[in-house]
């Protein structure tokens, strides 16, 4: 049998997948003023990963991305501390609300294993100089940065990611939703082909399994991660993808869980021995 | 789903052949399958390429597109709907933004009716019209069957107000994205308001597999949403999956 194989009959038969460590690199956590999320706190997420066979999820706060960023790292520091093994954290930095401080007042929580940047929520450029504690705290630590990036945007186009990973080349940086856009994937793709510590996300309306295996088929996956961007996009719409998409074993193997274990083990590695919840 | 290439993406077939293998790779037996040279340039021409083109194919029933019969594009609205039921149509798909209409306007006024005494549904994204206008037609045609798609995961406030007031709206499962939406959204309405459906080409169809069957909806409704709506809706001879 092949992963493959293996992850479509748990699909069509119904239960969870058991066949391989999936890291959700993408989601958060909690409502958000702009539309009605039916089901988004903590617990929540954890049954439906239950559900499907997600071993861990690393999430930032809707409070944290749109309100207040202090306010929002602290209930994700609640979300993790509640569900330790399933759930880890991305520390927001919003440029408008004490960057340095908010670096420093959780740069040791092992709960936070990255950064969670959204230019386009706070209307400001992703190459500007208040993100510059950011760029600095990531080069020192190994600590990766996960940015929103929106292919046409004035705060986060793939632009934005070349011109940081150009000045910051020792700075992981996972472009989230990899542009977004069918026209935006193949500059994605380049952006990421010329510098090796970009890697693309995933999650995203417009994505689709023949893009991600096209993204893996360019760039190896070592740069590409799977992640859903739940609850705001149901997660098993996302991992779908990836459960149908033409790829090797291996490569599904990585994308899904393996280079995004690498990625977050600066801090400590991501739980995924499968024996922890069975 | 829908026959062609897709011009503004790299996605769609233009073969049956090809549709066939995708549904085949995703466990789909039948689907409701309408023509993007219907969308994208000559809705007439279209609907009739698509009948040619899945003559004798029984896993896949047309869908025509249709247009107001302001200009006699599609002759009167009684003599489509007539042909659709000759061709062995099952459904017709309005894009209202794209063919520049309005889905509530006085000039689809007997399109509709036509459609409810032919028990044609009606298929419209939700991109291309408002949901004021889904409910204006639903309310207008109390026995009109309107099913929406593409409903993304931003529209849910919307959504639950239109499907508490309009019985005859349904919905199908082509980007209906919102985060644990579906077992919300039968929770509230039952099983019976929602259809399997993919968006295919423009969608990956393993995001509605995928969707509906790890749902956390029991088995029952998940047949019903997968084939047996479907099957009410559309005509007894669509298969089971």
């Amino acid at each position: 049998m092949s992963l493959a194989s293996d992850l479509e009959s748990a699909v069509f038969d119904r239960v969870p997948q058991r066949a391989t460590p999936i890291i959700d690199a993408h989601a958060h956590v909690g409502p958000y003023s702009e539309f009605f999320i039916p089901s988004c706190e903590p617990a929540d997420l954890v049954r439906v990963m239950d559900r499907v066979g997600v071993d861990k999820t690393v999430l930032s706060s809707h409070l944290g991305i749109q309100l207040d960023a202090r306010r929002g790292n602290e209930a994700t520091a609640e979300a993790v501390a509640a569900h330790p093994d399933r759930l880890a954290g991305y520390l927001v930095v919003n440029p408008w609300q004490h960057p340095v401080d908010e670096l420093a007042r959780w740069a040791d929580d092992p709960r936070f294993v990255g950064i969670k940047l959204h230019p386009d929520l706070h209307m400001y450029p992703l190459t500007g100089p208040h993100y510059t504690p950011v760029w600095e705290f990531a080069e020192r630590t190994g600590c990766p940065v996960l940015t929103h990036t929106w292919t046409g945007s004035e705060y986060d186009d793939l632009a934005h990611i070349g011109v940081v990973a150009d000045r910051h080349p020792g700075v992981t940086l996972l472009a989230g939703h990899a542009g977004a856009s069918y026209a935006g994937f193949d500059t994605a793709i380049e952006v990421a082909a010329a510098h090796p510590r970009v890697l693309l996300e995933i999650c995203g309306s417009h994505n689709s399994g023949a893009t991600i295996a096209r993204m893996v088929r360019a760039l190896g996956p070592s740069q590409v991660v799977f992640g859903s961007d739940f609850p705001f996009i149901d997660l098993r719409c996302s991992l779908g993808r990836m459960v149908f998409a033409e790829l090797d074993d291996a490569d599904r193997a990585a994308v899904l869980g393996g280079t995004a274990q690498r990625l977050f083990g600066w801090r400590s590695p991501p739980a995924t021995d499968r024996t922890d919840k069975e | 789903m829908a026959l062609g290439r897709h011009p503004r993406a790299d996605a769609g077939s233009v073969s049956v052949k090809e549709l066939l293998a995708t549904m085949d790779g995703m466990g789909i037996a039948t689907a409701v399958v309408s023509s993007l040279a219907s969308r994208w340039h000559a809705p007439a021409a279209g609907n009739r390429e698509l009948v040619e083109l899945l003559a004798g194919v029984d896993r896949l029933r047309p869908c025509w597109t249709v247009l107001p019969d302001t200009c006699g594009e599609i002759g009167t609205a009684a003599e489509f709907v007539d042909q659709a039921g000759e061709a062995g149509v099952v459904a017709v798909r309005a894009f209202p933004a794209d063919h520049r209409y309005t889905l509530d306007g006085p000039d689809l006024d007997d399109l509709h009716g036509e459609l409810v005494r032919a028990r044609l549904p009606l298929l419209v994204e939700a991109s291309q019209t408002s949901w004021e206008a889904v409910e204006v037609v639903a309310t207008r045609f109390g026995e009109h069957t309107l099913v929406v798609g593409d409903v993304g995961y931003r529209s849910l406030r919307s959504v639950a107000g239109v499907l508490s007031r309009c019985p005859n709206v349904y919905l199908d499962l082509s980007h209906l994205a919102s985060h644990c939406g579906l077992e919300w959204l039968v929770e509230r309405f039952g099983p019976g308001r929602f259809l399997f459906g993919t968006g295919w080409p423009l969608r990956d169809p393993a995001e509605a597999v995928t969707r509906l069957l790890w749902s956390e909806l029991d088995d029952a409704a998940v047949r019903q949403i997968g084939s047996g709506n479907a099957r009410d809706l559309f005509g007894p001879d669509t298969e089971e999956p």
